[in-house]
């Protein structure tokens, strides 16, 4: 089931003041095709750890390699799209449902993109809002928890290879949470996608083992 | 058919002092405690003006280019000071870009309204070239600021939306370009307000300033359309290369967001 390197961090050094250091030396793979579910006290770099994979943020020293190539080597838009990091707090932009879940295909580097069709937007909505959200309906009128499972739907329409997901079931209720998690651990054992969940809820996947991660202190320790 | 400007003696400037003493004696009997800003304001325009006179009558009378052209930029360094001390950005360094900026498209304007549309000659004849860039760049830096300010608020404060983008293959114009369109209109609408009203609502001041001087105000309405649609030319070129520039520098080289929250 999972293979070869991903992503490799090598001596990895972050921090945001100068006094006091997120990461140092942080050095690790991610396994292609795995589930990773990390843990850890607020404030231990769990949110950073994700956005220096797509660069959101970047490393002060060290390098990050996505299969074999450092990060710099390919072009941002394009690398972030492939290894889609989805935000804690949904956010979109005023219009519909459909204008929201095809914003990414306007943007230039996603213009080789085959963009969905109504028909494939609906069955993925049915799927992650099985109670039933119009395409036409403004965005901003759903609740915090079906703005994250838009949000989740949009992601996905890129068909990313690596899923970054910064507590993507904190705004749901067990049933949507439940929709999420399934969903993922399905992309994670059907398509392959390799998943890095941070998450505080306790979850037990039922179709994946997961590799269960602490980061504490800027250290990085499986089995946890 | 030109008239004798009037001319005012000292003291009948004395005189002026009148108004600015009434408005210290009106702030004072309700407690506003304008009368220190009021006094000093006074005495600033008193002495910046006259001190202005002098430079210009000494620059007019040299007619050099290479003074002409220090003029010019001197004011123009004085407006990035300006626009960098208004905005109190620590994260970015605005002067530079708002200084070469400035400097390119202002340049431009005046040269063209100076040596074509005006036809001065030479194109940097002082009594033209001074006065007009003077008022492009006066009009225009409250514009670049404001546009600026709100580029920076806005980029902090929709953040999160600036990120979503970049997270679904945005680049980072695709991500801000919202954001830089509606700084640029805030920008902006100052100056498309006052062509609006120009004529109607108010006699624009450098008119008034050629009719109260004899001229012709069919002359007068020439130069200050010609005013008008520079001060608009260069506030749209001028803050547009601000706000490309400054843009450019809110992100780094993976297109990442790098303005952080203030005092965060």
């Amino acid at each position: 089931m999972t293979g070869s390197v991903v992503i490799r961090f090598e001596d990895v050094a972050f921090s945001f003041s100068r006094d006091r250091p997120l990461f140092e030396g942080l050095s690790l793979s991610l396994l292609q095709g795995a589930f990773y579910l990390i843990g850890g006290p607020s404030g231990s770099g769990k949110s950073t750890f994700l956005r220096l994979i797509n660069r959101l943020e970047e490393p002060s020293a060290g390098t990050i390699r996505f299969k074999g190539r450092p990060l710099k080597d390919f072009p941002p838009p394009v690398l972030r799209r492939t290894v889609l990091f989805i935000q804690q707090t949904p956010t979109v932009v005023g219009g519909s449902v459909r204008e929201n879940l095809s914003l990414p295909f306007s943007f230039r580097h996603n213009r080789g993109l085959v963009r969905p069709s109504d028909q494939e937007l609906r069955a993925r909505l049915d799927r992650f809002l099985p109670e039933g959200v119009q395409l036409e309906a403004p965005a901003e009128a759903l609740s915090v928890g079906q703005l994250q499972r838009l949000c989740f739907v949009r992601g996905l329409l890129l068909a990313p290879e690596v899923l970054l997901l910064d507590e993507p079931t904190s705004a749901l209720d067990e049933r949507s949470a439940r929709i999420v998690e399934e969903e993922t651990e399905r992309l994670c054992r059907e398509a392959g996608m390799t998943v890095v969940m941070v998450s505080h809820r306790r979850f037990e996947p039922r179709m994946v083992e997961p590799i269960r991660v602490t980061l504490l202190n800027g250290q990085w320790s499986e089995g946890a | 058919m030109t008239a004798a400007v009037p001319d005012i003696s000292l003291f009948q400037l004395v005189l002026g002092c009148v108004f600015i003493l009434a408005a210290g004696a009106v702030s004072f009997l309700n407690g506003l405690g304008l009368e220190r800003d009021l006094l000093v304001g006074g005495v600033r325009t008193f002495a910046q003006l006259f001190l202005l006179g002098y430079v210009l009558k000494f620059v007019f009378n040299a007619q050099d280019i290479r003074l002409v052209m220090a003029v010019f930029v001197f004011m123009i360094l004085f407006a990035a000071w300006t626009i960098r001390a208004r905005a109190r950005e620590k994260q970015i360094g605005l002067f530079w870009p708002t200084f070469l900026s400035m400097l390119l498209s202002y340049w431009i304007i005046s040269y063209l309204v100076s040596g074509v549309v005006v036809g001065a000659t030479p194109w940097w004849r002082a009594q033209v070239f001074i006065p007009l860039g003077g008022m492009v760049i006066g009009n225009s830096m409250n514009a670049v600021a404001v546009s600026l300010e709100r580029l920076l608020s806005d980029l902090r404060g929709r953040r999160r939306e600036v990120e979503m983008m970049l997270c679904l293959g945005a680049d980072y114009r695709e991500a801000s370009r919202e954001i830089l369109r509606n700084a640029m209109k805030a920008g902006m609408i100052p100056s498309i307000n006052s062509m609006m009203a120009a004529g109607v609502v108010f006699i624009p001041g450098m008119m008034t300033g050629q009719i109260l001087a004899g001229a012709d105000p069919l002359t007068a309405i020439r130069y200050q359309i010609v005013v008008m649609l520079m001060i608009v030319g260069s506030t749209a070129i001028g803050a547009l290369l601000v706000l490309m520039l400054v843009r450019r520098l809110c992100f780094g080289a993976a297109h990442q967001l790098l303005l952080r929250p203030k005092g965060g």
